[in-house]
């Protein structure tokens, strides 16, 4: 955990107040027995069991001691107590926690179980058992506590080692020649210790109750000594004569426990919440004005289109930031770029599916003839639900793993159409046959993880089928799946296209697989166009970026014994973006007219590149003659 | 740097029916200071051999050799370095590059000795020497893989495995690792295992490709002859199948045959004969009287076929036509 972190741990009014009494209570715990220590053991004899009085504030004990003088000097023993028998917990819990990893397989196995049956055992049980064993007294009430809370913590260890442990930079760390005991100082145990701090704080808060308990009933502190347990207890036998000599111990023991307890929370709210942490929205931009003009030959028409998402500094970062696409009907385009330039977040808008916190905004952007934005979300699935397919990357996160396949593909037909149960089920099958699933009655019948992956790319596009769409949005389909897959879903996605007459928009960071499938190109970089172009002017590119793009990827073809086209640097943040040409500090190209920014504009036929020195010079794609584009 | 060999590496996880032989007697060779490239779908065992050979997979047959010796200590392991594929979980978040490199090198070294070899190998991978202590967080996929690499070299191996190392990068940042692991290559007289899903990648930076397939090397042989007249036709297949400009999807090619499976028959479960066959465009599926691919399994005998190729058809593949 960072600084940072912690700092907001403090920052949090009810960590703030935690460590403040933390902070409190150390103090005294070190002061009150230097300053107090005497004056708290002095008998008076002359004020035996005596009540509230201005020279005994709460009052005396039996032997006519000062209660309050013996509550606050008793802060040491009861925090020491409760100190140390959290770190008995904590060192053997770690301990028994990292041993798996240290010994064999069948070692570790035995210790787990071992932890586990230990676990089992309610903790105040095993305390008292303890404490018969080790014999009443502090000594044996501090062994008690700490040994029963061990198995419980030794099973945190043990589940957050075990899952660092799969890392890859342990393993790396293994293959490097690192040995066990430093992999677990190194590698392990740094990268668990947030929820072990964590715990360790609430568990030293319990411990403090447990061992007020246990002196309550008499099996911890024995006289002379005291803690705040052995003064509620004496207090307790006198409550209707003098309610203060038990509330005072109380009272201590009460915010003890809570100010370590409420810590540890506030300190896993920092470490845990991070992701959910609630950023102030900043005011909605205002959206521009639609003026739509409906254009009935495409079936996608934006311009302008912006993505925002609230900044953690305050305003809106833009990961799209003015994207003009058209999508004829029946066409199908390709959007390529790396990752971080915005294209999947570009079909996301499209598709209406940007996350809650994200803000869409366009000067157009129409789908299917409907214009989405500012209406409300029933009434654009309403619209939009049986018009835009959408095929993503992990077809496995995109299905219920819990249903059927083929009841899935049914629940569309039935929510959009309202069909019945059978007639949906049958459309699913068909569906499935024309994406070529074998055997598919049988197929429906299966859950998801039953297909592989190809076969599940299949049956999300079928999914897509079991309605009538213009237009299938296919975010990375075939990233995940193996090249002769690939090929498979290409074509497939190719005749179904042909088949439907649907268009077809393919996201792809590979220019490659675009351009085997597509007519037309869109090279997105850094949230924007920055050229587009029909497939078969590819070797005509005339961004640099797009040609960098073509360059740098080895195909079957490239000269071996030349490197690789790069490109130096990396693409910007979207929340730092350099004005003007976003791509300039990479070009090899740029100067000073690349500080204003290039717009889209023609360069050849249906060709257009924002950029201000268009190269001309053809590219050999198939002979590999690229240089980097001298133009 | 020396030569490493697997002889009929098996890796076998799980019991009874879930029982899945992942490599299974695998027999391959990377000569001394040179690159073999390992291809291969996913689920064929290609990573789990790697894994093998620097010990995070248990084997449970054959034997893996560096010059004869066969590997059994985890020093002897050492000598073999394995490079990951997701330079964004291989390197440990709270450690700064510097001290992950450090961690690597064999020995015990004085603290300045240890700065000077950090600094060198930084900049060896093409890294400024002054950002040994920053921390992997600030620092893009491209270049986490080049600390990976440069931690790699740290502990002076003799051969180095790469599995899959820019399949998580984007395009433009693959190209400059692949022309890195070109150059190291080449500078240092590397011997190394490069495996890829890629094709295109994997030819590249390989003197000989490999090409697995359900935990069996089924073709293996020098580059330019496996790619130019592949002798399996798996390898045909994925050759076919690579994307590349000017080839459109419509122009057909044998795999696409409709009377083949599309599906990769399931490792737990491999079919009997040649574990191929039901994908096989030149198979049982398509010519019907070749029956011995179902029946006979044709890896007894690859050793006398060309590229090592277990088809009993092995001769009969014809050449790609050149793209």
């Amino acid at each position: 955990m960072g600084r940072e972190q912690w700092k907001a741990a403090l920052r949090h009014p009810v960590g703030a107040v935690a460590a403040a009494l933390l902070v409190a209570l150390a103090l005294l715990a070190v002061v009150a027995p230097m300053l107090w220590g005497d004056a708290a053991e002095e008998t008076d004899p002359a004020a035996l069991s005596q009540g509230s009085t201005s020279e005994h504030l709460l009052g005396t004990d039996a032997l006519g001691r000062d209660i309050l003088l013996r509550v606050l000097v008793a802060t040491r023993y009861s925090l020491g107590l409760a100190l140390l028998a959290t770190a008995i917990c904590v060192v053997i819990g770690v301990l028994l926690g990292v041993l798996p990893a240290v010994l064999g397989r069948r070692a570790g196995r035995l210790v787990t179980a071992a932890v586990n049956l230990a676990v089992a055992f309610p903790g105040l049980l095993l305390a008292l058992f303890f404490a018969v064993i080790f014999g009443v007294g502090a000594r044996g009430a501090v062994l008690a506590i700490g040994l029963a809370g061990a198995p419980s913590f030794a099973r945190l260890v043990q589940t957050n080692v075990a899952a660092v442990a799969g890392r890859d930079y342990v393993a790396a760390a293994r293959v490097a020649g690192v040995g066990r005991f430093r992999l677990i100082a190194r590698h392990l145990l740094p990268n668990i210790g947030e929820p072990l701090v964590v715990n360790a704080t609430v568990l030293a808060g319990g411990a403090l109750l447990a061992f007020a308990g246990l002196s309550f009933l008499g099996l911890g502190v024995q006289p002379p000594a005291y803690d705040w347990g052995r003064l509620l207890g004496e207090g307790l036998d006198r409550i209707y004569i003098n309610p203060a000599a038990a509330l005072a111990p109380g009272v201590a023991v009460v915010v003890a426990g809570l100010a370590f307890t409420l810590l540890g929370e506030s300190i896993a709210q920092v470490v845990g919440v991070r992701a959910v942490r609630r950023r102030r929205v900043p005011a909605a931009e205002p959206a521009p004005l639609v003026a739509a003009e409906p254009a009935a030959a495409a079936v996608l028409a934006a311009d302008d289109l912006r993505v925002g998402f609230p900044a953690p500094g305050g305003g809106w970062t833009h990961p799209v930031d003015g994207v003009g696409l058209t999508v004829r009907r029946g066409e199908t385009v390709g959007i390529v770029g790396e990752s971080g330039s915005g294209k999947s977040l570009t079909a996301l808008a499209v598709a209406q599916l940007v996350p809650d916190a994200a803000q869409v905004t366009a000067g157009r952007l129409e789908v299917a003839g409907v214009a989405p934005l500012g209406r409300a979300d029933a009434e654009v699935r309403e619209l939009l639900g049986t018009k835009v397919a959408m095929v993503f990357q992990d077809p496995m996160t995109s299905f219920n793993p819990s249903m059927r396949v083929g009841r899935q593909l049914a629940e569309v037909t039935r929510v959009h159409e309202r069909q019945g149960k059978r007639a949906a089920l049958a459309r699913a099958v068909d569906r499935l046959r024309t994406v070529r699933v074998p055997a598919p009655e049988r197929r429906a019948h299966q859950y998801p993880h039953e297909f592989s992956g190809g076969m599940r790319q299949r049956a999300m596009i079928a999914m897509g089928l079991m309605s009538t769409p213009e237009l299938i949005i296919a975010d990375e389909p075939t990233t995940a799946l193996d090249v002769t897959v690939q090929r498979q879903v290409l074509r497939l996605l190719k005749d179904v296209q042909a088949e439907t007459g649907a268009a077809v928009v393919l996201i792809s960071h590979d220019i490659a697989v675009v351009a085997q499938l597509c007519e037309r190109v869109v090279v997105m970089y850094a949230g924007r166009v920055v050229e587009e172009l029909p497939v078969d002017r590819l070797g005509a590119a005339a961004h640099p970026y797009t040609r960098a793009l073509l360059a740098s990827v080895p195909d079957l073809a490239t000269d071996r014994d030349r490197p690789l086209a790069t490109i130096p640097g990396r693409p910007p943040d979207p929340s730092d973006r350099p004005e003007g040409c976003a791509f300039a500090p990479r070009c090899e190209f740029a100067d000073d007219a690349c500080r204003m920014r290039p717009s889209l504009s023609a360069v050849a036929a249906d060709q257009r590149a924002a950029c201000w020195h268009p190269r001309t010079r053809p590219l050999d794609l198939t002979l590999d003659a690229v240089t980097g584009g001298q133009a | 740097m020396r030569e490493l060999s697997f002889e009929g590496t098996t890796v076998r996880f799980g019991t009874g029916r879930s029982a899945l032989t992942a490599v299974d007697g695998v027999d391959l060779v990377v000569p001394q200071g040179q690159v073999v490239g390992l291809v291969g779908e996913s689920g064929s065992g290609k990573s789990t051999l790697a894994k093998a050979a620097v010990g995070l997979a248990p084997t449970s047959g054959g034997e893996i050799r560096l010059d004869g010796v066969p590997l059994r200590s985890r020093r002897d392991r050492r000598k073999l370095q394995l490079v990951f594929q997701d330079p964004h979980a291989s390197l440990d978040p709270r450690m700064t590059i510097g001290e992950s490199i450090a961690e690597a090198l064999p020995g015990r070294r004085r603290h300045a000795a240890r700065s000077a070899e950090v600094a060198r190998l930084l900049e060896l991978v093409g890294l400024d020497p002054a950002r040994a202590r920053s921390l992997p967080s600030g620092m893009s996929g491209g270049q986490r893989q080049r600390v990976a690499l440069a931690r790699a070299l740290a502990a002076e191996p003799e051969v180095v495995l790469a599995d899959e190392i820019t399949s998580a990068l984007d395009v433009s940042v693959q190209g400059s690792v692949l022309n890195l692991v070109r150059d190291l290559q080449r500078e240092l007289g590397l011997t190394i295992l490069f495996i890829s899903h890629n094709l295109s990648v994997v030819r590249y930076v390989s003197d000989v490709i490999a090409v697995m397939y359900l935990g069996r090397i089924v073709e293996a042989g020098p580059a330019d002859a496996v790619l130019s007249a592949p002798k399996h036709p798996y390898t045909r297949t994925l050759l076919d199948a690579a994307p590349a400009f000017g080839v459109a999807l419509d122009d057909p090619v044998p795999a696409d045959d409709a009377r083949l499976d599309t599906e990769a028959p399931s490792p737990h479960d491999p079919p009997q004969g040649c574990r191929f066959h039901r994908r096989c465009p030149i198979g049982p599926l398509t010519r019907p009287e070749r029956t011995i691919c179902a029946e006979t399994d044709p890896q007894p005998g690859a050793a006398d076929r060309p590229h090592r190729a277990a088809c009993h058809f092995a001769a009969e593949i014809l050449e790609v036509p050149a793209r």
